[in-house]
């Protein structure tokens, strides 16, 4: 056989031979790569690494217009972060993401007691309240800090949060009532998710920008973010109902009659025997619904709510910084921060859906 | 059985009294703003001029017009990204899985980098970074003097026909009815004689001579871009924005379409392989008459949700005042004419109808390969 690597010489030319210049073809395709690889990566060094300006805080910091211009990212860090918080508040906003990372914690122990309850409660419950109270203010003597001023890494960060626990408790309930057995309950669930899936996600935002304050009787009125919050759970909650309505659909059947056969009635049936099995199931389908959302939340800059993209876009055009290099770097910065957040996010999606297909295959 | 319809019934009074409550609210708050809701305002003068148009139009033109502009401008640009988005998607999902180590990483890497990155950060990146620092007018890319590239778009040389769209319309509708005919004799020939005829190639290349022989037969003007005073002229140009937003969307989206590849390459059997090969078949044989149909039929249901998505997307275009829908409609003349309910509905049902159009038209698709064993 031609594949077959010769006996005499060291290994690693087997490999190499093997895997890189087995037949002409081969050859022509790793030479093209390397090409590829040899134009992309020498200009990416050399504007990121040898011609970048790393050190110092201010514009003259960067004579060259074109190179990578870290001293911009450095001055504007904080609002990147903060957006246009008040600058004696943010601790608070820092308090509470560490809580909301201390919250989290739970799901790296495997063997944490009750742990889908205890996480669910938490998230759902516990921490939104937590989060209001603090990022918002207004009670406990702690200043009121208006919607108008939230930015930042910090937005993208609520906008996630939030969306993610007003939408599972909906998108069960959404899952649930279309495969209800009552005809009324089921056709209306499933024009809802229809709906909403069919249409982009900026319309959506911009029936919540536009059309509630229609809808509101007179003197009623909701902030601007919120009402961006809420479209985004309608959203959402549409996306992660199908994902959970596929887990729902692969309970095999006798689990519904065992618990039938227990005299369970349907809530209890529900609750204690099939979302305690679909949710799991459903978790790295759910978490990948997260991640799109976590991207989304970057189309909030054209509803005029500026999350993390959105601060770096206005920073980037301050005049005094404006240059093909500033806003090089600003961009490389967000993307780094969504690339890392995702990349993680979608690996611990991969272990998930390891992790279940392992067990049933034990089951089985 | 009692119960259920209990339920139904206070489902029923919940909605009625949501939609209730909705209606008059927006009724009273519609008379407290002096608004009207009436289609009306679809007839009126438009007056704003809009950037790239697929058929004529100028501020003369009524809103409806620009409203179908601006529908075609998404359409255009749902259309080409999706067919960049499925080439590029077809060729990462081959390259990860070469046998070449090199070719599969890249295309690997490729995947994890773009699949990461919020799509919208990639078209700013495309559009604020790359296209802002091509040259301008003056000094731009050319090719062959006939196409040129510079920071005010694309430009190559546009077709002009006396009655162009009657001319198109035909030469197309032809030339693809020959490649069809075409295309079931050559099937027919082969399952009498077994000859193979390269029908693929030969029907592909009518497809593009019929139009082109008829249109040459009606008679054919080019016309150049020239270099103006500020800009180019003539020609036919894809605006910077629409670059980008093609460009951005298409590499975002292709890393989804290249998963879905190689999952469904993967999931026809060795065996499909090994039975071909000892019947003779050569490697491109092999790939493009056993694995490739076979895997196009796990492809489908997939890919339509990412075809669905990538048209969903296309709004992205707002951000960057490419005129579509959004930016056009829910922009421009929402704030001209102020009719937020009539406004926001169209559009909705506009994005419901084509998501529909699309689905129906891939499950279709998907109904006639999945029947096509055997005869």
């Amino acid at each position: 056989m031609r594949d077959q690597i010769p006996n005499s010489g060291n290994r690693l030319w087997g490999w190499v031979h093997k895997n890189l210049f087995s037949s002409p073809l081969n050859t022509c395709l790793t030479l093209l790569s390397l090409a590829i690889i040899y134009a992309l990566l020498v200009p990416a060094f050399n504007w990121l690494i040898v011609e970048a300006q790393w050190l110092g805080s201010t514009p003259q910091d960067c004579p060259d217009k074109s190179a990578a211009c870290w001293p911009f990212i450095w001055a504007r860090f904080d609002q990147f972060m903060y957006g246009l918080y008040p600058q004696a508040e943010r601790w608070r906003i820092n308090l509470g993401v560490g809580l909301g990372v201390l919250l989290t914690l739970p799901i790296f122990f495997p063997n944490f007691p009750r742990k889908a309850f205890v996480l669910i409660f938490l998230i759902v419950i516990v921490y939104p309240l937590i989060g209001m109270i603090l990022f918002l203010g207004g009670q406990f003597g702690l200043a009121h800090v208006e919607t108008s001023q939230w930015g930042g890494f910090f937005l993208t960060i609520v906008t996630a949060v939030f969306v993610l626990s007003t939408s599972l408790p909906l998108a069960v309930l959404l899952a649930l009532g279309r495969q209800s057995s009552i005809p009324l309950i089921r056709i209306v669930s499933a024009t809802w998710i229809e709906l909403w899936r069919s249409v982009p996600a900026l319309v959506v935002l911009f029936v919540a920008i536009i059309m509630f304050p229609l809808f509101m009787p007179a003197g009623w009125e909701i902030d601007k973010l919120l009402r961006a919050l809420i479209a985004l759970t309608i959203l959402m909650s549409t996306y992660l109902a199908e994902a959970i309505r596929g887990a729902l659909l692969s309970i095999p059947k006798e689990q519904y009659e065992a618990a039938n056969a227990l005299g369970l009635g349907y809530w209890q049936r529900t609750f204690l025997v099939v979302l305690p099995q679909a949710i799991p199931i459903a978790l790295p389908q759910i978490t990948s619904t997260f991640i799109g959302l976590f991207k989304e939340t970057t189309i909030l800059i054209i509803i005029g709510l500026f999350d993390l993209l959105g601060m770096v876009q206005i920073a980037a055009t301050d005049p005094t910084w404006l240059s093909q290099g500033v806003s090089a770097t600003a961009y490389l910065f967000v993307a780094l921060f969504f690339w890392t957040s995702c990349f993680c996010l979608s690996r611990y999606s991969a272990y998930l859906e390891r992790k279940i297909s392992v067990s049933q295959f034990h089951q089985s | 059985m009692k119960r259920d319809l209990i339920y139904q019934f206070i489902l029923l009074i919940i909605i009625a009294c949501v939609a209730f409550v909705i209606i008059t609210a927006t009724q009273t708050n519609l008379e407290r703003l002096g608004v009207v809701s009436s289609i009306d305002f679809l007839w009126k003068r438009a007056g704003f001029e809009i950037g790239q148009t697929l058929i004529a139009y100028d501020a003369n033109a009524t809103i409806a017009r620009a409203f179908i502009v601006a529908l075609l401008n998404t359409l255009l640009l749902a259309f080409v990204s999706i067919i960049c988005a499925s080439i590029l998607g077809l060729v990462i999902g081959i390259s990860r899985l070469s046998s070449n180590w090199l070719v599969s990483r890249l295309a690997t890497a490729y995947v994890e980098v773009f699949r990461n990155i919020p799509s919208l950060l990639q078209i700013f990146f495309w559009y604020f970074v790359v296209l802002r620092s091509l040259p301008r007018s003056q000094d731009s890319y050319s090719l062959f003097d006939i196409f040129y590239l510079n920071n005010r778009g694309f430009y190559f040389p546009a077709p002009i026909i006396e009655n162009g769209v009657f001319w198109i319309a035909i030469s197309l509708i032809l030339g693809i009815t020959a490649s069809f005919l075409f295309n079931s004799w050559a099937k027919k020939y082969q399952y009498k004689t077994g000859l193979a005829i390269p029908d693929f190639a030969i029907s592909l290349l009518i497809a593009i001579c019929v139009p082109m022989l008829i249109l040459m037969l009606v008679g054919v003007a080019w016309e150049f871009p020239q270099l103006g005073r500020f800009s180019y002229k003539g020609g036919f140009v894809f605006m910077p924005e629409f670059i980008s937003l093609v460009v951005g969307l298409s590499m975002y989206n292709a890393t989804y379409i290249s998963e879905i590849v190689r999952s469904s390459f993967k999931s026809v059997s060795w065996g499909q392989t090994e039975a071909a090969m000892s019947l003779g078949l050569s490697r491109q044989m092999v790939l493009r008459l056993i694995i490739f149909p076979q895997a196009l039929r796990t492809m489908i249901p997939p890919l339509t949700t990412v075809y669905l998505n990538l048209f969903k997307s296309t709004s992205l275009a707002a951000a960057i005042a490419y005129p579509e829908i959004i930016s056009v409609f829910v922009g421009t003349v929402n704030n001209l004419v102020g009719q937020p309910v009539i406004i926001m509905t169209l559009t909705l049902l506009v994005y419901t109808f084509v998501s529909l159009v699309i689905a129906m038209f891939l499950h279709w698709y998907n109904r006639r390969i999945a029947f096509m064993t055997g005869n």
